[in-house]
């Protein structure tokens, strides 16, 4: 292999101060994620249950014309605050979103600690804010893209199929706990996917703990509820404490006879937890050595 | 002067890894050495921000190291010992991705990559996944990245490390283009003393986190001491003792001669007073070329 076949230049542009450094971070993160064929695939099916009641609402819409379709059970595409935690509580979505972390989110830092990547990001003018900030957007556009998107899709096409805004006259804080809801589960799937990604330097042990630990925590309350028929258990399932947030903030029957404020506050600790992890992790381990 | 360093502090926990240095380094190419341990990476750690002193202050272009990092490493282009990439991408790429987060524009930084990427031997195989390199095409890529912004300083880590020798050759004769014709200072940090000296007219020398020696090779080798050799008939560890009574260093080759590292002020014919004394024939006395290994040696200890 020859050296300099072309010659060195000075590069006579001026080197700018970005206001958001963390951008090209969180644009490579997505094109990575997006260069796998099967992220691509879940990503996808992930949009299906949203999809599903997207039809939902134009059938409620035309309920007269889908009458022999759904045979009594019109109550159940009645577009209403139920109607939008059932779609961001499903256990079908919160699965595709921990999967979608699983192969999308788990080599974030890992991948970074395990190819000593930290010390090239951090050579540059480059917080460590900026680092993770890059780092945590990728997971936010994902998880966004799924609870917050949707969200909005169906109370515009709610007004659109209906011509008129008494939906949003009948239920004028339903933006809010749209947009509350997606922030909260955002937070913490990312918190939570950034935090076992610094653990380790490896990807796939990574991957298995994102499943595991979703997976082991509702295995564990369904044990622990079908021996002592306590619903407090349901403080130890991730899923529950999203679902008791869930049916909290659009305002619905909780699901499990605890105070919602307790899951709140198990799943805040957890990403308060995860956030300090996060920040000592990524300092110490690969820019001290 | 590009570097200024006083007093500087750092330690790992109990263990001290700087202890008090303080230097000035003026533009070219300034050779770190010292034994494992000695601070060499821990100093280029500081200098970029990476670590906090504990004591002491430091200036890179009359940037504070404590308080100025950002502004440091806009001007200055680091390559790691360890190999550094990140998965699933191609070296232009990977080179512009650094680039940009330098605070080139997205285009610049892509027409630059490819520039950097030929300038170092790596054009052909530029779109090539990283994890498919060799070592010696990750050392390379690793220099790439490090100057795709066009900093004024490099910081080279053991830039040499798992190369063969023609890789190692290549890789010293793109430092060597850069700091001699590049108008980039360059401050290598290496165990490899003929790399050291093939590249650099400057030398800092680190032993146990305290400066051992500073200054021109050439100036250091002729200041610091002269480097005699010499043959003796009998038993040479009594001349070794008694010429070591003087304060002169001195050690014995595996040839059978002895070294002896002479102060500036230091009278020869004690040499040979000595070996009288001793009922000792000198059959051998020749003064020696010093060598990057003898300052080396000299500096951190001969022990």
């Amino acid at each position: 292999m020859t050296i300099r076949e072309k010659g060195y230049f000075h590069w006579e542009g001026p080197l700018r101060e970005r206001r958001f450094a963390w951008w090209p971070i969180t644009r490579l993160g997505l094109r990575l994620a997006f260069k796998k064929k099967g992220f691509k695939f879940l990503y996808f099916g992930s949009f299906i249950p949203a999809l599903v009641f997207l039809v939902g609402i134009y059938i409620s819409e035309r309920i007269g014309e889908f009458r022999y379709m759904i045979r009594g059970s019109s109550q159940l595409l009645e577009v209403n605050p139920a109607f939008f935690k059932t779609y961001y509580t499903s256990d079908f979505l919160l699965f595709m979103m921990v999967m979608l972390m699983v192969v999308g989110g788990a080599g974030l830092v890992a991948d970074d600690l395990r190819h000593n990547a930290l010390q090239l990001y951090f050579s540059r003018p480059l917080e460590k804010r900026d680092y993770l900030a890059g780092k945590a957007s990728v997971l936010v556009a994902l998880l966004l893209s799924l609870t917050l998107l949707p969200g909005l899709a169906f109370i515009i096409f709610k007004l659109l199929f209906s011509g008129s805004f008494r939906f949003i006259a009948d239920y004028p804080w339903i933006l809010l706990s749209v947009a509350a809801y997606s922030a909260a589960v955002t937070a913490f799937f990312c918190l939570y996917t950034l935090l076992l990604s610094s653990l380790s330097r490896n990807r796939r042990y990574v991957s298995i703990l994102l499943f595991a630990v979703y997976l082991v925590s509702d295995i564990l309350f369904g044990i622990f509820y079908g021996n002592f028929k306590n619903p407090a258990f349901a403080l130890l399932s991730l899923k529950a404490n999203l679902q008791q947030a869930g049916a909290f903030l659009f305002r619905q029957k909780l699901p499990y006879d605890i105070p919602a404020g307790w899951s709140i506050l198990i799943l805040a600790a957890v990403g308060a937890a995860a956030w300090l992890v996060v920040n000592k992790r990524v300092r110490s381990v690969e820019v001290v050595k | 002067m590009i570097i200024e360093v006083k007093d500087l502090h750092f330690s790992y926990g109990p263990i001290m890894a700087i202890d008090g240095v303080s230097l000035s380094l003026d533009e070219g190419a300034v050779g770190l050495l010292g034994p494992n341990g000695a601070g060499k990476s821990t100093l280029l750690r500081v200098l970029l921000g990476f670590l906090r002193p504990q004591r002491g202050e430091g200036r890179v272009f009359g940037r504070d190291i404590r308080f100025e990092q950002r502004l440091i490493r806009r001007q200055v282009g680091y390559m790691p010992e360890d190999d550094c990439l990140i998965p699933g991408m191609d070296a232009v790429s990977f080179t512009s991705f650094f680039g940009e987060l330098s605070g080139m524009p997205r285009q610049e930084a892509m027409k630059r990559a490819h520039d950097v990427l030929f300038y170092v031997g790596l054009g052909e195989s530029r779109y090539r996944l990283l994890e498919t390199y060799s070592a010696g095409m990750k050392q390379r890529l690793k220099l790439a990245q490090a100057i795709v912004h066009d900093p004024r300083l490099l910081f080279l880590d053991e830039p040499t490390s798992n190369l063969d020798p023609q890789g190692r050759k290549e890789v010293l004769d793109l430092i060597l283009d850069i700091s001699s014709k590049k108008d980039i200072s360059v401050l290598i940090c290496s165990h490899i003393l003929s790399d050291i000296e093939a590249v650099c007219s400057d030398v800092v020398i680190l032993n146990k986190g305290r400066l051992a020696a500073h200054g021109k090779i050439g100036e250091l080798r002729r200041l610091d001491f002269r480097l005699y050799e010499l043959k003796v008939k009998g038993d040479e560890q009594r001349l070794i003792d008694r010429i070591g009574r003087l304060g002169w260093p001195v050690e014995a080759t595996e040839e059978g001669l002895l070294r002896v590292y002479v102060p500036p002020q230091g009278e020869i014919l004690n040499i040979f007073r000595a070996a009288d004394e001793e009922g000792l024939q000198v059959r051998h006395f020749v003064r020696s070329q010093t060598s990057l290994e003898d300052l080396f040696a000299r500096a951190v200890g001969v022990d």
